[in-house]
């Protein structure tokens, strides 16, 4: 066959670039003029709320969980309030668990003059990509799955809310519980496996520190969100490893590393974070899951809610869908209270949304922002994979 | 020396770059004949494994195959390879080859066109969620989990026997082809000189055809091979791919078939043993490392011969 030609290469190579480039200029923020950040409108008869979900996309599973809760919540709200009050309305923005596109949809949400208040996004890598943007539009971003313990530090004080606990809180509680339910000892080995991506890195970071300061050897390794063979890997996990520690966002990556340790005959305890829970993708006999949220079909007061859910939704739910159902609860009461005087500025609700309290949810506990916009006293469940695939908590 | 590391990564390495090497030689062949970057080739491979899946599923799914495995991996190598190298004559038609004369940029363009397209219309009628062969599942063979043990403990599945054994059959039936075949000896003519094989009598329309069926042919049984023993599969999956296979192809000589296949082995034995030996974190790196290294000491790659310039 005919031979390489530079020329073709190089001009190959600066195509590329170019739409690169230009995917970037698109992207940037302060693209799209923003709306008022203190402007009051008439509230009317609806108010609109963003979300921010990776509806399509390698997480979509997640997604659409995340968004199902929010509407079903809101579907609630509106059916209450047919008569008398204000409705509700969501307005849906794709991620693709993706910052680029997280940035657009951000964009959009901002110019948007009716969005009063943002639910998402999903993942920490996002939020730091529109945090700025957001903040800049006057919005408050509450997300019901980013746990990086960064983005409730200080920049975004006022601005940025979750209602599950941190990395902070899960890092050194898995550590913890392998220290202490584990057998890991002082001078064992533990491989600990970040996918690249904010989130990952971030809680990788805290547990290697965590194991480390108690004697424990870490092997740090980090594979792409996009690979599938992990057999390169595995074959470095030794008889002095006793566990593998995988903060992933994607289940299916989990469950691929622990069928692939399965296959090359691999004893280490397989550790999985918040992101790999999911028992419908995630379901290999054995490994260990910590997670931020307690799962609703199991707790017996949301018994009749999640059975209307699943009526309405039907094909199951993952317990990252539950916390953006009391997201827009809370957004409901700080909507209403904005709404007292018959106008609504995105700087009300964004004050009203920090002291909104809630008694009892569906998580199964009270929730409340504490002054850095983190939920007060949350703490992080381990549960462990049965035969059958399902979930039982351990701790 | 740590020999069931050394075996697993070899093992891994060989298997990675025989399905790279597919992929490439589907990129040499069109670069060959049209100089053309198809980079809509690496969305051929993700149609081609989404035809294997949809074969698993209408045999009852992974956990319930109704169909003998030896059977079933047939059938998905005939269908994927058939509707990969449809898929790829189809892209041709339409996208290609009007621009056959047109400045080398706009077929580029439109490659990455169709490579959008054919993502977006995979998201659209598939889904966006990732599925799964799950061959450590098929009932009464999993053949991902079962094997051979070999010296020093290192194991070798059996889907990665079929990955490795299937390649170097699909590739020795290739190098016959090409080498002793009527349209094989067309497509050397046409890839030597275009014009000049026309005016030899040689339908150089029906050669390009042939090609890009073989090409989209080949990265339809890597999409199979990817899924047996790597078993997750999703719309975007061929960007990933078709990059390494890319990246394969010019480092072994784009162009040169088998230079595709010595790139395809090293890049997957580079990206294996960066992971074993050195680290996860700097694998890619160290793949684009050795693509940056290949084109400052020998552009042409590995076994690619040096353009000749006429002035």
């Amino acid at each position: 066959m005919s031979n390489f030609r530079r020329v073709g290469l190089i001009a190959s190579v600066a195509a590329l670039v170019a739409l690169a480039m230009a995917t970037a200029a698109l992207a940037r923020p302060g693209a799209v003029t923003s709306a008022s950040a203190s402007q009051a409108i008439a509230c009317g008869k609806s108010v609109s709320i963003g979300m921010m979900a990776p509806i399509t996309g390698p997480a979509a599973s997640i997604g659409d969980d995340q968004l199902h809760w929010a509407q079903f919540y809101v579907t609630i709200w509106n059916n209450h309030h047919k008569k008398k009050g204000i409705k509700l309305n969501l307005v849906q923005g794709d991620t693709q668990l993706d910052p680029s596109k997280g940035s657009t949809v951000a964009q959009q949400f901002a110019s948007n003059s009716k969005i009063m208040g943002v639910i998402g996004p999903a993942s920490s890598s996002v939020v730091e990509a529109v945090a700025p943007i957001l903040k800049k539009a006057g919005l408050a971003f509450a997300s019901g799955s980013a746990t990086r313990v960064s983005l409730t530090s200080g920049a975004y004080k006022g601005y940025f809310f979750r209602d599950v606990p941190n990395d902070g809180v899960q890092g050194p509680t898995d550590a913890n519980y392998m220290m202490s339910d584990l057998g890991v000892k002082s001078g064992d080995s533990v491989m600990v496996v970040d996918d690249q991506e904010s989130y990952s890195t971030g809680l990788a970071d805290i547990v290697e520190a965590a194991l480390k300061a108690k004697g424990v050897k870490v092997d740090r390794e980090s594979v792409s969100q996009k690979a599938t063979d992990f057999s390169s890997l595995v074959a470095k996990v030794t008889g002095s490893t006793k566990v593998v520690f995988l903060p992933f966002q994607l289940a299916s990556q989990a469950q691929l590393f622990a069928q692939q340790m399965k296959a090359l005959g691999k004893s280490a305890a397989v550790f999985g974070s918040d992101g790999t829970f999911d028992s419908s993708t995630f379901n290999v006999p054995g490994p260990y899951v910590s997670f931020f949220a307690p799962d609703v079909t199991t707790i017996a007061a949301d018994r009749g809610l999640v059975k209307s859910y699943h009526l309405k939704y039907p094909g199951g739910t993952t317990p990252f869908g539950a916390p953006n159902f009391v997201l827009a609860q809370m957004y409901a009461a700080a909507i209403v209270k904005s709404c007292k005087d018959g106008k609504i500025s995105r700087a009300e609700v964004r004050k009203n949304l920090a002291t909104v309290s809630l008694k009892s949810t569906i998580l199964g506990q009270p929730i409340a922002f504490d002054k850095n916009g983190d939920v007060a006293g949350a703490a992080f469940h381990i549960f462990k994979i049965q035969s059958d695939g399902s979930y039982k908590t351990v701790k | 020396m740590n020999w069931n590391l050394f075996l697993t990564e070899l093992i891994s390495g060989v298997t990675h770059g025989s399905v790279y090497a597919l992929i490439a030689l589907g990129y040499s062949m069109v670069y060959g004949i049209l100089k053309l970057l198809n980079f809509a080739h690496g969305d051929v491979y993700m149609v081609g494994a989404f035809i294997g899946f949809g074969l698993i599923t209408v045999f009852g799914g992974p956990t319930a195959l109704t169909v003998n495995v030896v059977l079933l991996l047939i059938l998905m190598f005939l269908a994927s390879m058939l509707g990969g190298g449809l898929l790829g004559v189809m892209i041709e038609r339409f996208a290609y080859r009007r621009l056959r004369n047109a400045p080398r940029i706009a077929p580029l363009i439109t490659a990455l066109g169709v490579s959008f397209f054919l993502e977006n219309a995979a998201l659209l009628v598939l889904g966006a969620q990732y599925q799964s062969y799950n061959s450590f599942s098929w009932k009464n063979s999993p053949i991902a989990l079962s094997g051979f043990t070999l010296p020093a403990g290192a194991r070798i599945s059996y889907a990665q026997v079929v990955v490795v054994v299937g390649a170097i059959v699909l590739m020795i039936v290739l190098t016959l082809f090409v080498q002793r075949t009527q349209t094989g000896k067309a497509m050397r003519a046409t890839s030597f000189d275009r014009e000049a094989a026309a005016m030899m009598g040689i339908d150089v329309d029906r050669v390009i055809v042939v090609t890009f069926f073989i090409g989209s042919a080949l990265a339809g049984a890597a999409g199979v091979f990817n899924g047996i023993a790597y078993q997750q599969i999703w719309p975007y999956m061929g960007f990933q791919a078709g990059l390494f296979a890319f990246i394969a192809a010019v480092v072994g000589g784009i162009g040169n078939l088998p230079g595709s296949v010595l790139g395809g082995l090293v890049i997957g034995l580079a990206q294996s043993f960066s992971i074993g030996y050195i680290s996860s974190t700097f694998s890619d790196a160290i793949v684009f490392a050795i693509l940056i290294a290949v084109l400052i000491v020998r552009p042409s790659g590995l076994l690619g011969r040096a353009a000749v310039q006429k002035v």
